[in-house]
């Protein structure tokens, strides 16, 4: 079996689109219509083209492309005042650092590594990020 | 019975993750598929994509048709020219 792997070192805008759009949808494709959230679901969860999205919905491909557009226009602009995604991906990368810094933690007291002012240091660093986090 | 090869997404609520499918283009919604030929990961560090190349030149050969999202994952990972190459 011949198997192709590829790293994508330069992000493409074409399937970036896709992931960005599924993302900003798990947060508030709630706020669309049902026919937006139907239209945006084929579009970009099922990959189908506007053609066949007409044929499953049994209406034009004019109105499939307008539902789409207006769809992703009401996303984006819901993130723009509400930036939930932002404060998501922000606050992910906070909480990564803390799981890091109490494995560091974790380890060290397990081997007795480091003297108490290196506990106390690592125990501080978690305070300035969750501090980072509140203030998000 | 037009064939589609096109991206499905799965994974949990803002993890999406992607499987590359064969599909009949007409029962596009009811989760069956033919074949799953390799998936796409946006979200992993660095992004990853795997399609098993012999099986997508195979379907293409067929007269499957790409989605635009697959046919350009299909031309990133080389296999689109494989494919040009071998027909």
């Amino acid at each position: 079996m011949i198997e192709n792997n590829y790293d994508f070192n330069n992000k493409s805008s074409e399937v970036d689109e896709i992931t960005e759009i599924n993302i900003l949808y798990d947060f508030y494709g709630g706020l669309l219509s049902k026919r937006q959230a139907d239209v945006i679901e084929l579009y970009y969860e099922d990959n189908l083209s506007l053609g066949e999205i007409a044929e499953q919905l049994n209406i034009s491909r004019q109105a499939v492309y307008d539902t789409l557009k207006r769809g992703v226009k009401l996303l984006k602009g819901y993130e723009e005042i509400l930036k939930l995604v932002n404060k998501y991906g922000q606050e992910k990368q906070i909480y990564k650092s803390i799981l890091l810094l109490i494995n560091t933690l974790e380890v060290q007291l397990a081997s007795n590594i480091g003297a108490k002012e290196d506990y106390i240091n690592i125990l501080e660093d978690i305070k300035v990020k969750i501090e980072e986090i509140i203030d998000i | 019975m037009a064939v589609r090869i096109r991206l499905r997404r799965m994974g949990a609520k803002k993890k999406p993750f992607y499987r590359v499918i064969v599909a009949d283009s007409r029962s596009p919604r009811d989760g069956r598929f033919i074949e799953e030929i390799g998936y796409y990961n946006p979200i992993s560090e660095p992004e990853e994509v795997k399609i098993n190349s012999e099986k997508a030149i195979s379907w293409l050969k067929k007269g499957a048709q790409p989605s635009d999202t697959v046919k350009y994952l299909l031309k990133k990972s080389g296999i689109y020219d494989l494919y040009l190459k071998n027909s």
